[in-house]
């Protein structure tokens, strides 16, 4: 039990450091900062460049570590966060992904993707509790973290700018009218939680022993959780937050094995929201923001697009394509589609209800495997097991997500990404192989296998995607889910049962993710779980936010763009994400509503 | 509105029925790739399909240079009878949703007469109908995992030991060392772990020796500590753990950690894990050993660190790919340089010169080498040494 206890400390340890950063910045900004997490991995590269490459001893590079991580913070958020923060957050968390993705493929380019082994700078097993050993260096850690956790906290009581972040994280409109420089209050803010990042990732470097570029992702994510368990602005909470889902995981994976680790801190989280919607520490929103719900008109509205583009784009699309592409751009052309029925779907949630549901991947990895067992083991026809992957997803994905309908705000968000990856998670321990040999689509006995035949199947499914949501957008129901989206109190004012319409268009999403899944795992005619990521969560949530999130045939557009960009790029494989990032962040920064809105 | 769907629905169809009468019967695939082929004197284009970012990085970055290290010596040689070897590289990420359409590519141009890769199972074999249909033969030298042969077609090939021989060898050898009681932790992954850690543990049911605990493990967890305390609850007598070297290596440090000093049966040659100071005296069967004393992996090494300086080790993943491109250059040598002569090349070539097996030949039924042998390694002072006797 003691054993357990201590490695559950230690790693609370490094869950509440990335914690505190991220709470920080939501706290002043509002907008989740996914590039904190690439700070991580960034800082643990940085400091093995310096103690091993350079010989530098330890305590100069740990100093030069974090000074490094915070200048870059500061670049971040002046270049690319402030700027699309006063338009939109939803576009300024998007472009922290880009630049998430910049960094990770920077760092990978400056010190290769090799794992390293981190150097031991200070003994690591010398002390020992019962069986459990640790060392001076996990002391010395959990000192650190608390001289810099006491340390915040009488600046933030205290220090003058300490002061303005916190009447920042209150209410940015009340602190501006009081002279308070917000933008300097949000570049400080920023280099703080930046530093933050770097130290924790120099942290899990010395308790971990072995780190790469991207080693990162996996820590941040989890520090991310801790954040919110906590409840998202408060450092107290954030602190508590790491230390207390560091023991519970320990505990967890004691009891149920390390399989079960991401179901573990999914069911954690989801206990703590449902017992206390704003976390441990955090205030209860009484009127709750959500990231996708802006005012009652909100920010812009799409273009008016005539009809003969709409005839001209199913002519180039539906005809042109297949009669003159060839089979690579044909194969592209299925991915383009597969994911435009996904998140066109998913535009009912993003874009109506206004739930920024983060784990898509869940719903289809739901629909690709129940669509590959039926067709495998009950021999069904593809045409049968296509739509009862749909309403599968649909039914499984809105059982499991039941509980989290009342927790509001950004939370339901985290929530939705806790599901997905739990999603993944539990399918695993059920189906533990790879699924072989899915049957490909035939008709009459003739295999439909070319890649023009699945580009053509997956048009029509869009289309018949795009017919539905068109009708659904257009119907009393449509606009009541909508109604929800634009102002939920109002919706809820006026007799609507907000929760039932948002779990609905939740349904409805989990539907076409579904679909979307069925057609890969017909078309990969292998699948196995390392293939529903979170990346393809936040593919999803891309697509969507770049086409404009209420707009189902954005969703096409942010799915040729996303996609194909990723193809058209080939040309530079080194540098491919790095401009990918780029062109993401300049698509957000001119078009920070989604390419087919315009600003209001 | 309800004119103006019909309307829609009723284009929809056209667009199709159009679409489908225009594409006349091309919606099954009659394999009609085209038809690949060099004429004298011209390049003979191989593909590689492989992660140049994301993560599996590394791997890609490892095979590369051994491959552009073979092609050197190779057209140093005079090429295949003439013709000098080119690569054209595509990255993958190893994300199945990129490596159908780099499949895709290389089936779509002529030049390409066989393709390297995908790195992971995962990748590769989503991607093995296309090439199939193409006619073009998909050689993932490094994947281990048996299914990528076994349920593939002629076109699949790999010269990796499947993961079940080599975790059934595994499981002899610790059991021949007197170990009758052994802790184990597996990755928790469909491709690779799982049935890696099935074929270890059929055969160690087989000859008796007791697993006291065998605890999967998330690939992507950092922090083994709790699982490994009641790994080892049982006081088994040795550990093994079914998974690569990154993972090993924080699974080592924190076995340790925790008290336990039996031996370590696991890890792999990879540059973290050979660095790890707790590794030190672990244990691995492996195919290939940087150190071994046979003249033709000596002039590898040698020839290797000479194009990389900076390179401090040189791991079964250089040489996997440094003999993968030998053994294509023979079979185009033997069969022809276009994508059938390639494949007939292959069914018919013995006894390639190789620095992972000495020499390899391929079972015509499996796909696979011909009755690999696995050599104990212990590592010492960061680098594998064999095990004499």
């Amino acid at each position: 039990m003691l054993d357990t206890l201590i490695a559950g400390l230690l790693r609370g340890n490094v869950y509440a450091l990335g914690a505190v950063g991220i709470s920080l910045v939501f706290g002043v900004m509002n907008v989740v900062n996914f590039a904190q997490f690439s700070f991580f991995g960034l800082g643990a590269m940085l400091a093995w460049f310096f103690v091993v490459q350079l010989q530098q001893p330890f305590w100069i590079a740990l100093p030069l570590v974090l000074a490094i991580c915070a200048l870059l913070g500061l670049v971040i958020n002046v270049a690319v966060v402030r700027p699309l923060a006063k338009y939109l957050p939803l576009a300024a968390m998007l472009s922290t992904y880009a630049v998430a993705q910049i960094l990770d493929n920077g760092s990978q380019l400056a010190f290769s993707a090799q794992f390293r082994s981190f150097p031991q700078v200070l003994p690591t097993s010398n002390l020992h509790i019962g069986n459990m050993r640790f060392g001076t260096s996990d002391l010395v850690m959990l000192g650190i973290t608390a001289v810099v956790m006491i340390a915040m906290s009488l600046f933030l009581k205290y220090g003058r700018a300490g002061r303005a972040i916190r009447a920042t994280a209150q209410d940015q409109e009340a602190a501006l009218q009081m002279g308070i420089p917000v933008g300097s209050v949000q570049n400080v803010s920023f280099v703080i939680a930046s530093g933050l990042g770097g130290l924790a990732g120099i942290f899990f470097s010395l308790y971990i022993g072995v780190v790469n570029p991207v080693s990162g992702l996996n820590i941040g994510m989890t520090a991310f959780v801790a954040a919110a368990l906590g409840g998202l602005g408060s450092l107290v909470g954030a602190v508590v937050g790491g230390f207390v889902l560091g023991i519970l995981e320990a505990f967890g994976i004691y009891w149920f094995g390390d399989a079960a680790r991401q179901i573990i801190v999914f069911v954690v989280l989801l206990v703590v929201l449902i017992v206390r919607p704003g976390g441990l520490l955090g205030k209860v929103p009484l009127l709750s923001t959500e990231p996708l719900t802006g005012t009652f008109l909100g920010k812009g509205r799409p273009l008016r697009i005539p009809r003969w583009v709409w005839i001209a784009a199913f002519v180039v699309l539906g005809v042109l394509v297949p009669i003159l592409a060839d089979t690579y751009v044909l194969t592209t052309g299925t991915q383009v589609l597969v994911y435009a029925i996904i998140a066109a779907g998913f535009t009912v949630t993003a874009g109506q209800a206004g739930v920024l549901a983060l784990g898509q991947a869940g719903p289809i990895a739901i629909g690709a495997y129940l669509s590959a067992l039926l067709s495998v083991h009950l021999h069904l026809s593809f045409w049968l097991a296509l739509p009862i992957a749909g309403i599968g997803a649909a039914v499984i994905a809105s059982v499991l997500a039941s509980p989290i309908w009342g927790v509001k705000g950004h939370y339901i968000s985290i929530a939705t990404l806790g599901l997905g990856i739990a999603i993944v998670a539990l399918i695993q321990l059920i189906v533990p192989q790879g699924i072989y040999g899915i049957p490909v689509p035939s008709i009459a006995g003739v295999d439909l296998n070319t890649p023009l035949a699945y580009y053509l199947i997956d048009f029509v499914v869009l289309a018949l995607t795009l017919l539905v949501m068109w009708r659904i957008r257009r119907s009393h129901l449509g606009k009541v889910i909508s109604s929800v989206g634009s102002d939920e109190v109002a919706a809820l004012a006026s007799g609507v049962r907000v929760r039932d319409y948002k779990a609905l268009a939740f349904a409805i999403s989990a539907f076409f993710a579904g679909i979307g899944g069925s057609l890969l795992a017909h078309q990969y005619t292998y699948i196995d779980t390392t293939m529903f990521t979170m990346l393809m969560s936040l593919l999803v949530v891309t697509i969507v936010i770049l086409g404009g999130v209420g707009l189902p045939y954005g969703a096409v557009v942010g799915s040729i763009v996303l996609i194909g960009a990723m193809e058209l790029l080939r040309f530079t494989p080194e540098w491919r994400i790095i401009v990918y990032g780029l062109v993401l962040i300049l698509v957000v920064r001119f078009r920070p509503g989604g390419v087919l809105v315009r600003n209001s | 509105m309800a004119r103006n769907t019909r309307r829609i629905a009723f284009a929809g169809i056209m667009a199709t029925t159009a679409a489908l009468a225009l594409a006349g019967c091309s919606l099954s695939a009659s394999a009609n790739g085209p038809s690949a082929g060099a004429s004298a004197g011209s390049t003979v284009y191989f593909g590689v399909s492989s992660a140049t970012t994301g993560q599996y990085a590394q791997y890609g970055e490892q095979f590369k240079k051994a491959f552009d290290l073979a092609v050197e010596e190779v057209n140093k040689d005079g090429g295949i009878d003439g013709h000098p070897v080119a690569l054209k590289y595509e990255d993958s990420q190893s994300d199945p949703k990129q490596s159908v359409t780099v499949a895709q590519k290389f089936v779509n141009d002529p030049q390409i007469s066989l393709v390297f890769g995908d790195y992971s199972s995962a990748a590769s074999i989503p991607a093995s109908p296309i090439y199939t249909a193409g006619k073009l033969l998909q050689y993932g030298f490094n994947n281990s995992n048996p299914d990528f042969t076994a349920k593939g077609t002629q076109y699949q090939w790999s010269s990796a030991i499947t993961t079940s021989a080599s975790y059934t060898w595994t499981a002899d050898y610790i059991k021949k060392q007197g170990i009758d009681s052994i802790g184990v932790t597996y990755l928790n992954t469909a491709d690779w772990g799982i049935p890696a850690f099935q074929a270890f543990k059929a055969e160690a049911d087989k000859i008796g020796l007791k697993i006291t605990d065998a605890e999967a493990i998330d690939p992507t967890s950092d922090d083994y500590r709790p699982s490994l305390t009641k790994a080892v609850a049982g006081n088994p007598k040795a550990f093994a753990h079914v998974g690569y070297g990154p993972d090993a290596a924080k699974l080592v440090t924190q076995l340790r950690a925790i008290g336990f000093t039996g031996t370590f049966y696991g890890g792999q040659d990879e540059q973290s894990f050979d660095g790890t100071p707790d590794a030190a005296g672990s244990v691995i069967g492996t195919e290939f050993v940087s150190t071994s004393k046979a003249p033709e992996v000596q002039a590898f090494v040698k020839a290797f660190k000479k194009k990389y300086p900076d390179e401090k080790e040189v791991t079964l993943f250089e040489a996997g790919a440094y003999d993968a491109l030998h053994v294509a250059v023979a079979a185009a040598k033997k069969g022809g340089t276009d994508r059938a002569g390639i494949l007939k090349g292959f069914q018919q070539i013995t006894d390639v010169p190789s620095v992972v097996y000495g020499k390899l030949s391929f079972d015509k039924e499996t796909r696979r080498p011909a009755s690999p042998q696995l050599t104990p390694t212990v590592l010492k002072d960061g680098a594998w040494v064999a095990i004499e006797g």
